[in-house]
Parts: C-alpha cells; sequence; structure tokens
C-alpha cells in the first residue's frame, strides 16, 4: 500500500542487513570466538520412558579433556525447577525438573552433561556414561494417552489428561435439530518440528568478580527469556544479560528457556569458566521442540443451500512429554478463531490437551496452521455433501464489508479485514472457469488436476488485553528507543528478537518515517537486554504492529521535539507549519514547501551541547522512549489458491500453480512481507506433503536425519504469485495490521483441497496430513 | 587422539593448522582458519550450508575431513566479493531478496559460483535442481531462483548491467 504520509513505509527497497549474511559475515552463536570457552555435550535417553536407576560417570569422567559431569541431581540444588501453573480454568499445573533426576520422558530426554576442552572430545566422553534405565511402558499415541490404565507421563498427575476447554455461544444443538444437512468432518494433522537451519545453541560466561552472567543465545524473545534465565538460577534480572546475536531461523523454537541452556549456564557460574553448547542436527529433531499434532472433527448445520446455522469443533492435541508453555496455549487460539471469514454465532468447541512420551510442543510457525484447512475443509465438505460449487459455499457465508466490525462467536471482533475482495480477486486471476475446461480435458485424458481455495483470516499481534481474555499471563505491549546523536545519525531499538525477517530494514523504515530521516540515517539495535527495552520480543506475528508500531511512535515523539526545537531555532511561531525530509527541514511557504535551511544534526547539537538556546522548559538531549500496547487482537487476510496434479499410479503431487491474493496492512517493507509471504507459504506446503516426525510404538524417534525427516526443497516447490490488496487497519500505528504466519495457514488448506478436488473422480477425500504418496495411493486402490 | 600438523590452502592463503586426524574440514575452517562464513547445519551431508569451493567444484565440508584437503585449493565464502564488491551472484541475491535469516546463503552462493561457470545460461528447472541440495527454511526459493537467473543474464552480458 502507497500512503501520501509515507516516503519510505511501503517502499520496496532491498534489506540493508544483506551485506554481511552474504559475504560470510554474519555473526551467529558459533561464530562468536570465547577464549578458554569450555564445550557441553549432553547425554541423552535410548529410550522414551523409563526410571532412572542409576548414572555411571566414572570412567566418562577419565576421558582426555573431561573437566565435569554433571546430572540433574546437582542442577536440582543449582537452579529452580519451572513451574507452569497459569489460573487456567481446565488447565492441570505442571513442573519441570532442570534435568530430569529419576525419570526420563521421551526418547532424546537429557540425563547428564559433559563439559569437555571441546566438542569431539565432549562427544566421546558422554558415550562413556553408563546410565542404567529400568524401561517403562510408553505412551506414543494421543488416543492411548486417553484410555483408562494407560501409563502416565507425569506421575504427578492422575491422568495424562493436561487441558480441557469448553465453549459454548448461542444454541448448536437446536440449529443441529433445524438443520437441513449436519455435516461431519475430520482433520488429522501430524506432528512437525521448525528446523531453523542453525540449530541451538548458547555461550555462558560467568563473570566471578562483578557477579554476572553474560549469556549469549538465538533468542525470539530476550527479555522474558532474561527474566526466566535469573529466575531460574536464583539471580536478580540485572546480574544477567541476554545477547541474541544473528540467528539462523526461530520459527518459535527459539522463544523459551531449554533445560539444555539453563544447564550451560549454571554450569558456566559453577566452574567460574565460559562453557558453550551447539546442538547437532539429530538432538534438533529429537530432542528440541516438536509442534501440532492434533485431530480435529467439525459438525456443520447447514441449510439446504450451505448457509451455517451452527458450527461445532473438536480438537485432540498431543503436547508431548513437557510443558513449556501451557498447555492450552496452542490448541485454543485455533478454537477462537476458526470461524474466520465467515458469519456463524452458534458456535461450540471442546479442546482437550494430552501429554505422551515425546518431545514437548511448542509453537511454530503458525501455532494455529491447522485453523484454516479445518474451516476451509470443512466448507468444501459442505459443497460436497450438498452438490454446490465450493466458491458459492462460501460466498453465501463470507462477511461483507458492511458487516464488519463482525464480534465473532468467541467475542473476537474482526475489522479491516477484506476476505470477499481477497477471494474475488483471486478468482478473477486464477481463471476458475478456464481451469474447469483444463481439468475436465485433463481427466480425459487421465491426468488428475485439483483446484484447492482456503481463506484465511490470521490473527496477529495479540494485545495485552487478547493474553488476560485467554487467561494467558503474559503482556503483548511492546517497548522501544529512538536516540538522535549529537551529529544527527539515529539509533533505535525495540524489544524484538530477530531471527531473519529483516527488522533491520522494516524498523529503520518504520523509525525514518516516523522521524523523518532516510533510513540509511537510522541504526536499529536488536537482541541485547543493556541495549533495548523490555519488550516481549518476536512471536505471533507481532513484530510489525507491536515493534514497528511502537517504534513509528516513538519516533513520533522525537520529531515532535526536534521540530519544537526547529522552530526555536528558526524563529518562527508554532503557526508556521515545519517538516523533516531525510532529516532536512523544510517551511510552508503559501502551497510550497521550502527549504529552511536546518537539518538535524543543527538541531541536535544544539539539544545535546547548546541546550540553554532550547525552548523554554525543554530537557536537554535527543532521547525518547515509548511503550504501547496494541488491540487485543490485529487481522491480516488472505484467500489462497493451489493448483496441484496427482499421479494416481505413484500417489504423488506435483504443485502446479499458487497465487495468494493477501491484505496485510500497511507494509513495514514490501521486500521482507513478501520474503515473509513465501517462506510461510513454503513451510505450509512443506509440512502438509512431506514433513513428518515420527515415532514408533515403542517411542522411538524415527526421523532424526534430513533423510528420515523431508523439508520440501526447490524442486518441490512451485513459483508464488502474490496479489498485493493491502488496506490500513484504522486502528493500529501507521496503519499496521501483522503478517507472516497466514501463509502457514492457507498452504496447508489450499494444497489439501486441491488434493481432494483432484480425486474427486474417485470418491477419495483425503482427511490427514502429510500427503504421502503412500496415503494417496492407499485411498485409490481398488479405485483407478 | 594424536593431532598432526597441516598446511591447507585456503583463499589463495596457507593455514599451518594441528588437527585430529577426525576433525571436519567446516569445523577446521571455522575454528583453525577462524573462517566462520561457512555455516554448519546438518553435519550429515543433507543441508548445503556448509558447501565449499575444492579445485573450483562445489565439496560439503562436513563430510570432508581436513586432512583429505592437502594440496588442495580450497574456496570460502569469505573470498567471493572482492575489495567489497559483491559478485554477481551475491548482488543478484540482494536485489531479489533471495536470503532472509542468512544461515544458509553461503553454501546457496558458493553452489551456484561453480554452476554459473558450468551452466552459464540454465533453465528454472536446472537452477532448481542444483538448488535443491541446499536447504533453505525462510525464503520458499522463489526470490533465490528468480536471483540465480538474474545473476546468469548478467554474467552473459546480456542485460546491459555495470556492477555498481
Amino acid at each position: 500500500m502507497s500512503h501520501p504520509e509515507f516516503r519510505y513505509i511501503g517502499k520496496p527497497e532491498p534489506r540493508m542487513e544483506d551485506y554481511r549474511f552474504l559475504t560470510g559475515h554474519g555473526r551467529y552463536i558459533d561464530d562468536i570466538e570465547v577464549p578458554g570457552a569450555l564445550h557441553a555435550c549432553f547425554v541423552r535417553s535410548p529410550h522414551a520412558h523409563a526410571r532412572i536407576a542409576a548414572i555411571g560417570i566414572e570412567a566418562a569422567r577419565k576421558m582426555p579433556g573431561v573437566v565435569t559431569i554433571v546430572t540433574g541431581r546437582e542442577l536440582s540444588e543449582w537452579t529452580t525447577r519451572l513451574r507452569m501453573a497459569p489460573p487456567i480454568t481446565g488447565l492441570h499445573p505442571v513442573e519441570m525438573a532442570s534435568l530430569p533426576v529419576d525419570r526420563v520422558r521421551f526418547q532424546g530426554d537429557p540425563v547428564a552433561c559433559i563439559v569437555a576442552a571441546d566438542r569431539y572430545l565432549a562427544e566421546d566422553a558422554a558415550e562413556q556414561v553408563i546410565v542404567d534405565y529400568e524401561v517403562l511402558e510408553a505412551v506414543t499415541d494421543m488416543w492411548q494417552a486417553l484410555q483408562p490404565g494407560s501409563p502416565r507421563v507425569d506421575e504427578t498427575l492422575s491422568s495424562n489428561f493436561l487441558s480441557h476447554q469448553t465453549y459454548v455461544n448461542g444454541d448448536p444443538a437446536t440449529r443441529k435439530r433445524e438443520a437441513y444437512r449436519v455435516v461431519e468432518s475430520t482433520f488429522s494433522q501430524h506432528r512437525q518440528t521448525h528446523v531453523p537451519i542453525e540449530t541451538r545453541g548458547c555461550i555462558a560466561l560467568w563473570d566471578e568478580g562483578r557477579q554476572h552472567l553474560t549469556f549469549h543465545v538465538g533468542c525470539q524473545a530476550p527479555h522474558p527469556y532474561r527474566t526466566q534465565l535469573a529466575t531460574r538460577l536464583r539471580l536478580t534480572e540485572n546480574q544477567v544479560t541476554v545477547i541474541s546475536p544473528d540467528v539462523g531461523g526461530g520459527f518459535g523454537q527459539k522463544i523459551t528457556l531449554y533445560r539444555e541452556e539453563l544447564t550451560v549456564a549454571a554450569l558456566a557460574r559453577h566452574l567460574k569458566r565460559p562453557v558453550r553448547w551447539r546442538e547437532d542436527r539429530l538432538e534438533n529433531l529429537t530432542a528440541s521442540t516438536q509442534a501440532r499434532e492434533d485431530f480435529c472433527r467439525t459438525r456443520a448445520a447447514v441449510d439446504a443451500e450451505g448457509r451455517l446455522l451452527s458450527l461445532e469443533l473438536e480438537i485432540l492435541e498431543d503436547f508431548g512429554a513437557y510443558c513449556f508453555y501451557p498447555g492450552n496455549y496452542l490448541a485454543r487460539v485455533v478454537a477462537m478463531i476458526l470461524t474466520g471469514p465467515y458469519k456463524v454465532q452458534d458456535y461450540a468447541f471442546d479442546v482437550k490437551v494430552v501429554l505422551t512420551n515425546k518431545v514437548g510442543n511448542a509453537p511454530m510457525r503458525a501455532p494455529m496452521s491447522v485453523t484454516s484447512w479445518v474451516m476451509e475443509g470443512t466448507m468444501d465438505a459442505i459443497a460436497r455433501e450438498l452438490g454446490r460449487d465450493p466458491v458459492e459455499v462460501r460466498r453465501i457465508n463470507m462477511l461483507a464489508a458492511t458487516d464488519l466490525p463482525y464480534t465473532m462467536a468467541t467475542k473476537e471482533v474482526l475489522a479491516d479485514i477484506t476476505p470477499r475482495e481477497t477471494l474475488e480477486a483471486g478468482l478473477r486471476v486464477i481463471d476458475c472457469t478456464g481451469f474447469r475446461a483444463r481439468q475436465t480435458e485433463a481427466r480425459r485424458e487421465g491426468r488428475y488436476l485439483g483446484l484447492g481455495i482456503c481463506a484465511v483470516v490470521e490473527s496477529t499481534t495479540y494485545g495485552s488485553a487478547f493474553y488476560k481474555a485467554a487467561g494467558i499471563p503474559g503482556s503483548g505491549h511492546e517497548a522501544a528507543w529512538v536516540r538522535i546523536e549529537p551529529s544527527g545519525v539515529v539509533n533505535a531499538s525495540v524489544g524484538l528478537g530477530p531471527t531473519g525477517q529483516g527488522y533491520e530494514t522494516a524498523m529503520a523504515n518504520a523509525v525514518a518515517d516516523g522521524l523523518g530521516v532516510s533510513p540509511q540515517q537510522v541504526r536499529i539495535h536488536l537482541g541485547h537486554t543493556d541495549i533495548a527495552p523490555y519488550g516481549m520480543g518476536s512471536r505471533g506475528a507481532r513484530g510489525g504492529t507491536a515493534g514497528g508500531g511502537t517504534l513509528y511512535l516513538c519516533a513520533l515523539d522525537a520529531r515532535e521535539k526536534v521540530l519544537a526545537i526547529a522552530a526555536r531555532m528558526l524563529g518562527v511561531t508554532d503557526a508556521v507549519p515545519l517538516r523533516m525530509l531525510d532529516g532536512t527541514v523544510e517551511r510552508r511557504e503559501g502551497s510550497d514547501w521550502v527549504p529552511a535551511h536546518l537539518d538535524l544534526g543543527d538541531i541536535a547539537r544544539t539539544a545535546y551541547l547548546d541546550p540553554l538556546a532550547l525552548p523554554d522548559g525543554m530537557s536537554p538531549g535527543l532521547e525518547f522512549h515509548k511503550t504501547y500496547d496494541p488491540p487485543p487482537m490485529t487481522y491480516s487476510n488472505a484467500t489462497h489458491f493451489c493448483e496441484v496434479e496427482v499421479d494416481t499410479a505413484t500417489g504423488g503431487i506435483r504443485l502446479v500453480r499458487y497465487l495468494v491474493a493477501e491484505d496485510c496492512g500497511t507494509l513495514l517493507s514490501p521486500v521482507v512481507v513478501e520474503g515473509q509471504q513465501h517462506g510461510a507459504i513454503a513451510m505450509g506446503l512443506s509440512g502438509a506433503l512431506f514433513e513428518h516426525v515420527q515415532y514408533d510404538e515403542t517411542g522411538q524417534n524415527l526421523s532424526g536425519s534430513f533423510a528420515d525427516y523431508l523439508i520440501a526443497t526447490a524442486h518441490e516447490l512451485p513459483n508464488f504469485e502474490i496479489l498485493p490488496m493491502h488496506t490500513p487497519n484504522r486502528s493500529t500505528p501507521a496503519g499496521l495490521k501483522g503478517m507472516a504466519e497466514g501463509g502457514v495457514m492457507g498452504a496447508i488448506g489450499a494444497v489439501t483441497n486441491a488434493v481432494n478436488d483432484a480425486l474427486a473422480p474417485f470418491g477419495a477425500v483425503v482427511n490427514r496430513q502429510p500427503l504421502s504418496p503412500m496415503y494417496i495411493r492407499e485411498l485409490l486402490r481398488g479405485k483407478v | 587422539m594424536n593431532k598432526v600438523a597441516l598446511t591447507l590452502r585456503v583463499n589463495g592463503e596457507s593455514h599451518d593448522v594441528l588437527v585430529e586426524p577426525r576433525k571436519l574440514l567446516s569445523d577446521t575452517l571455522r575454528e583453525d582458519c577462524r573462517l566462520t562464513g561457512t555455516h554448519v547445519g546438518c553435519e550429515h551431508g543433507a543441508c548445503g550450508a556448509c558447501t565449499v569451493l575444492v579445485g573450483g567444484r562445489p565439496l560439503l565440508a562436513c563430510l570432508t575431513f581436513a586432512v583429505q584437503m592437502v594440496e588442495h585449493e580450497i574456496t570460502t565464502i569469505e573470498s567471493v566479493a572482492q575489495d567489497g564488491q559483491l559478485s554477481p551472484v551475491q548482488q543478484a541475491l540482494h536485489e531479489e531478496h533471495g536470503l532472509q535469516c542468512g544461515f544458509c546463503t553461503p553454501g546457496i552462493v558458493m553452489t551456484f559460483e561453480a554452476f554459473l561457470k558450468e551452466n552459464p545460461d540454465p533453465s528454472e528447472e536446472q537452477i532448481r535442481d542444483a538448488l535443491s541440495g541446499n536447504l533453505c527454511r525462510c525464503t520458499g526459493y522463489h526470490n533465490i531462483v528468480a536471483a540465480i537467473k538474474k545473476a546468469a543474464t548478467r554474467m552473459q552480458g546480456s542485460d546491459g548491467y555495470v556492477a555498481p
């Protein structure tokens, strides 16, 4: 969206941070040299569920280069346990030791940590640690977890039930009785993992003299992380500095404090020597965090035309063995926003979350990823069952501009979204009619094409009021500072934790347009808790609106003071309009803006070095700080279109075409936003088609390498066509909406609906992912 | 394990290093030659982040021992830009937004520094095929493919481009 007020916001300039990455001079955790640093390596459980009878470390201790070996016993003395007990109805409180002491809960659970002179020697020694396990029966799927008499993952709970929430608005039961038809659909989303190409890692430096910990870790939320780290080490927050350098991707895996990192920090303090750890890929795939894995069922009561009268949703989610987050956190958002672009008030949900002997879950880019597949799969199921056009079924249910703002059945308020507009515009570009003709022609040749549509309403930003309403502890506000230096260059910071999105470019634009300078004059400082203000970090597509919005507001404050000083220096009254463009002040003369022969450097020198020349009562310097709490929720929206060809002989799916019509508000940087759209769609497609964390019935992880956990390569993915249809949000700074997760939501639904469209002649319907060739063949066997 | 003294030729310079025979080329380049631009993403030859050139051809440094590299000429990402001037591949990746977190980027640059010499006029299919050895979790590859096409065109001198 171009906006007359903005000179840089919305302008598609290449990123400012690229040079260092292109030339090999990025600085990620493992690139930071720390003289004398020791290396940590974790001994991990080979069993999914076992009692630790004894840990024999004598042989390992004698290995070359070994400095120390610790287990959960030492860690329980040096650190406090993690208690996850937010006051949420239906959520059971749980606790986690810093390292397991007497029981392991998944294959890969850490039981000891070796510290040695280098990583090779640490790994050698790890092989010599002899752990005596008494193997216990494991719970390896969520249905088994619910069965009475099932082994308990957490002995402090009475069952594997972690969380249960229900909600009813209106009277869905009556609507079902009145309905022409009740259409039931199910959706099984499989377990996946984040796979940042840079694995986790950290470096801990303990300053014994100052009693201060400096902790380098790739982190999406440095300040909340520091709070956790200090608390768990029984230090105060001013004794800990967290520094997040360049980060090679996070996708939700690098938000919270993990046990390995806490262990490394505690060891550095104990040994009074720097200790570092780099996770290997096996550990990342089998022992970091995982995500998704849920079963959803909808029951849609509809009239004869397919109009929704009521909707019911059931979710059962497999949360793994440990709670790094409240158990209701991920699935509940799905239930809150399920109905998305559609009008329906009679709505009920039932969300259950269980524990199993697998890696603990974390939010993964679009923690609510399944939402749009479930809703749009339901719309397609209604169309199928009634023999109607899926586009028409969407049209008669979809919110129009005149319906907005719309209070959803869950009391979430949708405003400033354009679902109809993106649907219709996308339909025109994709040429639905032309596609149907090609599809018919291809079927005659024995080729099966399919077109899938998926409307997305993406919840973004998550202000404090949403947290409060959802019973999730935490805040959605953000903090920023802007400092104009005496020479007129600008430093600025915000409490986000970048993991590669391009914040240095996007945030510089927010400051540039707020203040009236060029982005080249602005340097953005992120990820260092002694430099950045206390903010809530990067998660839930909040960087743009919460982060960029706060910086923009802070820069507006700065502009106000700068122009007040300028007026004084120019000897003009408040009545004479002044503005600053690219750091140069202009004054209004008649209908023209003319140079005032004053620039930001002149003003800054006055503010710092000649404060007596400032307007009366104005304080010296040009330093600004701002906090801002965004609306409870902001929403972006899009309609995704995916064309596939299914090879009925092999079950293979070829992605032929991909289009998304998207409205994500004002774009701080269109280049960055487009990158986020591509990346999110790619992650959705890759997840729906290929990625799969698999466990066998004993809880052995079968997907511990990239030969087993398949990520889409350039060979499998299509080009992405983007139809930008951005309209501003009227209740946020600069009209920002936030985005970056909706692409995952849309891709998952669009590709699955496309496959169903292709398979329609066979009466086959896919209702679980991944859409592997084996699964497609299983559906077609005997039908082709 | 006993360490051995080696001389590695990297980016036209000699590096005398003392390493265990089992030490990976990736770790040796990063820790002993202090060239940290070569990234380690999987340590099992699947992600391509550690791609370097040996004798001008791409090689996965995580599947190679440093001791195998004596008498070989190694090229890493640090030598691709000359005097602060990005190569056509790097410049095109910048212009087309073909990178986000940057972790996989050095491996991709090295892959295509070699590829475009052998395939100066590649089809999109060939580019996607060559790129399939490098995993990128951020970009979805679309812009990387566009960048390689642009770089190929420029290197052929057919778009009138003059390096900045």
